[in-house]
């Protein structure tokens, strides 16, 4: 290294720069050589030396920062998905976000009637919200905003038991924008194109927790046009509309980091899950809840003692995962769960059995590096599978997992750090950025039908 | 089945063709009744078969029956999907059915949904529905992938120690005295597998009273450590435990010599052969700044089967009287002996755990003994490397020099806890002295045990007694013959002995054994 600054700083304008580059790492320096010789006989002598040590000195710095990264990073390795290396960008200053002021009964006063909004699994709808009210990327002038944000929360009507009931989302989302399209001229002006929801519900804005029916109902209509932020994600399939931004349930960040174990506790288990298998309650017969998938999965392992799965939920439920090699995400009713997000903060490999199913932040995260994909057709096969896994290969998806950049875009951390899920799916609106200039509609043209759809969901709410 | 009448006797031969076909059928009676019991036959096989299609629910066995590996996209189909799937949504939901119910009450005409049935099935590539429970044909683990499974799990533990665990770990430096007896085997072979497991780079330093020898060489050469010394010191081992335990005292600081001269790095262990280790010992051990100590348990009296606790309660039950036996069952409860450091509440020392680990000749003590004779085992002390070392300017002022403490002027063994000013300084190890990590197993053949030490016998016993104490005629062994030797058989001079010569007893006496068969080449 020093050897390179000192020769490049004696160097004669000859070609002898380039032999210098002897390490693969060099050869920037190499290259960076020669263009200094051509700078240097266009240029006059003056400040020549001066230039060529600033750009020696940077390069020095470069190589420097970059060797104490790698010793770093032999821990863990940086992600890079089909978007590229977007997983640490900064979503600041790249757009603009507008957020409506809804009245309050379509969010505040469903958090006050129920106040679990908050902690189940769908929370990322309020959460969201409270992020983008005090955040840079907001703006408070329209007519400068890229993206419009619509406050309303339609997973919060709660059942006794805690789960949402979709039956009066449509109509309440369908007042929603019936309110902004009347009180704002940007929903008119795009029909919605350059609007955001979040509809963290199971099937999306399909708004119903049975499969067929919301395969039926179908994309809310009036949805038709705008971004969907949404936790489903299944390839070729009417709930996943092109151009949504998939992301993870929400898992409650300060629960899963306050109960780590310390990193040199070896990982004994080899696969783990704890969840149901059967259905009783809602599927009696077998074969309807998760496609039959996670029946197989017992059916299958039930005596093989290499497989810790069970239905009992322990109290040491996060402290097992972090002593696992792998842990099942099976689908359930839907295909995605909250279990891979515990998976991938407690570094257990996540094996995913839901077939086409669309993991968050796909274009960000590599997840075919980092997680191990089984086909349901191939379930009776998984202990065979998962032990002809490499131990490289495991060692590197271990190492993929342990990225810190990998942990934190799974999270809605409060209060919100850099790369965290709010700033990937700011990060995921920036790239859908600029807008295609068709999207803007003549005055008076109209797309959306808005009479469209189940007589149902039509009347007002 | 009622037969048509007037078609009995005159028909009989077309009776029998009836189910059948009947050619001949000339009256227009015999036709009719043919086919109007062919009708029949036909109705009930129907209805037959329509009371087993209804009447067969599909279970969960039917799926198992169903389900088999070889169709895996024979999934039960969306037809019965759909129509299965009605029924479900009907069937028992439920918080969420009374709901439906609920809300459909309230508005019967928002829930009118299309028929279930037309699934729009072009956009959905994933089947929606019932599908089959896959059931490989041999449900269980294949032994060759859980090996496979628990080599990884050993690689990624491997690797996590690499990365994480083995930042503190300082390198084992293990001295053990030896000497070539009966149960050198017994003692040595466990203590190498434990050492070669210890997961830091262990030295182990091995003291032979007698010098060195060749069956001490053969088991130290299965050891797979870091590094082996193997040392010898000239005396031999005396026969009487005391002076054993002398001469061990001198051998150890010899080897501490050794460390001292060779200014090895470490953590110095004192592993007895004699003691059972875990490896947790090891992974305490590291946590040593300059002096630790631990508790050792002591397994084992040397010739006695009852334990202390149940000799104190004999003597007790004498004094109280007899005639209460089942007292005696009722307390018998076994206290393993440990020896160590014992701490107050705080976890500040505060005195030493000793008992007395002679054959019980003598009394035994339980509780704090200051007794001058009374000493604590070495194993029971744990030192840096460092604190033995000829640059005693670095060494904190409450550990002696070597020279005070490794050379006793009046000549006595010297004694590991001399080289302590100030017994407080002590690192207390293992939660206190309250988690015992390595024991001591009191078991050693007699002094003048003859059995050859690593339990192969070369040649000949001097003195081979028959077996034989049974009034049984001997019966002949019938021995099927050896296979023809390929090339020129040499004749194995008597290695073959392997399960006759077992030693019943630790006491080498020569126990009766069988007559080793010849080889019959």
């Amino acid at each position: 290294m020093v050897v390179v600054f000192l020769l490049l700083l004696l160097m004669p304008s000859s070609r002898s720069a380039t032999s210098i580059s002897v390490v693969d790492r060099n050869v920037v320096v190499g290259e960076m050589g020669e263009m200094l010789q051509l700078r240097k006989r266009r240029r006059r002598r003056r400040g020549h030396v001066s230039l060529l040590t600033c750009v020696v000195g940077f390069l020095f710095l470069c190589q420097v920062s970059r060797l104490a990264a790698a010793a770093v990073l032999h821990r863990h390795q940086r992600i890079s998905g089909s978007a590229g290396d977007v997983l640490e960008d900064n979503p600041v200053g790249r757009l603009k976000v507008f957020v409506y002021e809804l009245p309050s009964k379509y969010n505040k006063d469903w958090l006050e009637k129920d106040p679990r909004c908050l902690t189940h699994m769908f929370a990322a709808e309020e959460f969201v919200h409270d992020f983008l009210l005090t955040s840079p990327v907001r703006t408070h002038n329209p007519k400068e905003a890229d993206w419009f944000y619509t406050p309303v929360y339609t997973t919060c009507d709660l059942m006794p038991n805690g789960l949402p009931l979709p039956f009066k989302s449509p109509r309440i989302m369908r007042s929603a924008i019936s309110y902004i399209s009347t009180h704002w001229p940007y929903w008119n002006r795009t029909e919605g194109a350059d609007h955001f929801f979040v509809v963290p519900h199971d099937f999306g804005a399909c708004f119903h927790y049975q499969e067929e029916k919301a395969i039926e109902r179908g994309v809310l209509p009036l949805l038709k046009h705008a971004t969907l932020v949404q936790t489903f994600g299944q390839n070729h399939h009417v709930c996943l509309k092109e151009g949504s931004i998939v992301v993870p349930p929400y898992a409650p960040p300060e629960k899963m980091q306050s109960r780590f174990i310390p990193l040199s506790t070896p990982r004994s288990i080899f696969v783990y899950f704890r969840g149901l298998f059967y259905d009783v309650g809602n599927d009696p017969e077998g074969g309807y809840y998760a496609r039959g998938a996670r029946a197989a999965v017992w059916e299958n392992f039930k005596d093989n003692p290499l497989f810790d799965i069970s239905t009992q939920h322990p109290s040491t439920y996060y402290e097992d995962m972090q002593r696992a090699i792998f842990c099942l995400c099976p689908l359930g009713w839907a295909p995605w769960s909250p279990r891979l997000v515990e998976g991938v903060i407690f570094g257990c490999i996540p094996v995913i059995i839901a077939d086409d199913i669309v993991l968050p932040f796909a274009d960000a995260i590599p997840w075919e590096k980092i997680g191990v994909f089984v086909a349901e057709k191939d379930v009776p096969n998984l202990d065979k599978i998962l032990s002809s896994i490499s131990p490289e290969q495991v060692l590197e998806k271990q190492r993929l997992l342990a990225n810190p950049a990998m942990k934190q875009a799974m999270l809605f951390s409060q209060p919100a750090l850099p790369g965290d899920a709010f700033h990937q799916i700011l990060n995921g609106l920036a790239r859908k950025l600029p807008h295609d200039p068709h999207i803007y509609l003549e005055p008076g043209q109209m797309v959306l039908n808005w009479t469209e759809g189940p007589v149902g969901d039509l009347k007002p709410w | 089945m009622k037969k048509a009448a007037g078609s009995h006797r005159p028909t009989r031969m077309r009776s029998k063709n009836r189910s059948g076909f009947s050619s001949d059928q000339t009256s227009d009676t015999a036709f009719r009744s043919t086919s109007i019991s062919f009708f029949r036959i036909f109705i009930q096989c129907m209805f037959c078969i329509g009371t087993l299609i209804v009447g067969f629910r599909f279970t969960r066995e039917a799926h198992f029956l169903r389900a088999s590996f070889h169709h895996p996209e024979d999934s039960f189909s969306r037809r019965t999907g759909a129509r299965m799937g009605s029924l479900v949504s009907i069937g028992n939901r439920s918080d969420l059915d009374l709901r439906i119910q609920e809300e459909i009450a309230n508005d019967p005409e928002a829930f009118r949904l299309e028929n279930s049935e037309t699934i729009i099935r072009s956009r959905v590539r994933v089947d929606v529905g019932r599908h089959a429970i896959l059931i490989r044909p041999w449900p269980h683990p294949d032994p060759f992938e859980v090996i496979q499974a628990h080599h990884l799990i050993a690689r990624v533990q491997m690797e996590q120690w690499q990365l994480y665990g083995s930042k503190e770990s300082k390198p084992i430096i293990a001295i053990t005295t030896t000497f070539v007896r009966s149960f050198q085997a017994v003692h040595l072979t466990g203590l190498l597998h434990t050492l070669s497991l210890v997961p830091v780079h262990v030295t182990w330093i091995v003291m032979e009273a007698g010098g060195v020898t060749n069956e001490t060489a053969y088991f130290l050469s299965k050891a797979r450590v870091h590094r082996l010394l193997h040392l010898g010191f000239g005396d031999a081992m005396p026969a009487g435990l005391k002076e054993r335990g002398q001469l061990e005292a001198h051998m150890r600081v010899e080897g501490l010599r050794y460390v001292r001269e060779e200014k090895m790095e470490g953590i110095v262990v004192f592993a007895d052969e004699s003691n059972l280790h875990s490896l947790d010992f090891f992974t305490e051990a590291q946590k040593v700044d300059w002096v630790g100590a631990l508790s050792i348990g002591l397994l084992g009296f040397a010739g006695f089967e009852e334990t202390a606790q149940s000799r104190i309660a004999d003597v007790h039950q004498e004094e109280v009287g007899a005639g209460r036996r089942d007292n005696l069952f009722s307390r018998r409860t076994f206290e393993p002996q440990v020896q160590g450091p014992s701490c107050d509440s705080e976890g500040n020392l505060v005195g030493w755990h000793i008992f007395d680990p002679l054959p019980l000749e003598e009394e035994v003590y339980t509780g704090i003994m200051l007794a001058q004779n009374r000493r604590l085992e070495w194993p029971n002390f744990v030192l840096n490397a460092r604190a033995v070392w000829k640059t005693e300017g670095n060494q904190p002022e409450w550990i002696k020099s070597w020279d005070e403490w490794a050379t006793p002027k009046d000549g006595s063994a010297p004694d590991i806890k001399a080289i302590l000013r100030d017994d407080k300084q002590v690192k207390v190890l293992g939660d206190c002295g309250r988690k015992v990590l390595l024991w001591w197993l009191r078991a050693e053949a007699r002094a003048d045990s003859r059995h050859p030490a690593n339990w192969v016998l070369d040649e000949n016993l001097e003195i081979i007694v028959p077996a034989k104490s049974t009034p049984w005629p001997d019966r002949p062994v019938r021995v099927p013959p050896p296979p023809p030797p390929p090339a020129a058989a040499t004749v194995g001079t008597g290695s073959k002995r392997g399960a006759g010569s077992r030693v019943s007893g630790g006491k080498g006496r020569r126990s009766k054994r069988r007559q080793s068969r010849p080889n019959i080449s």
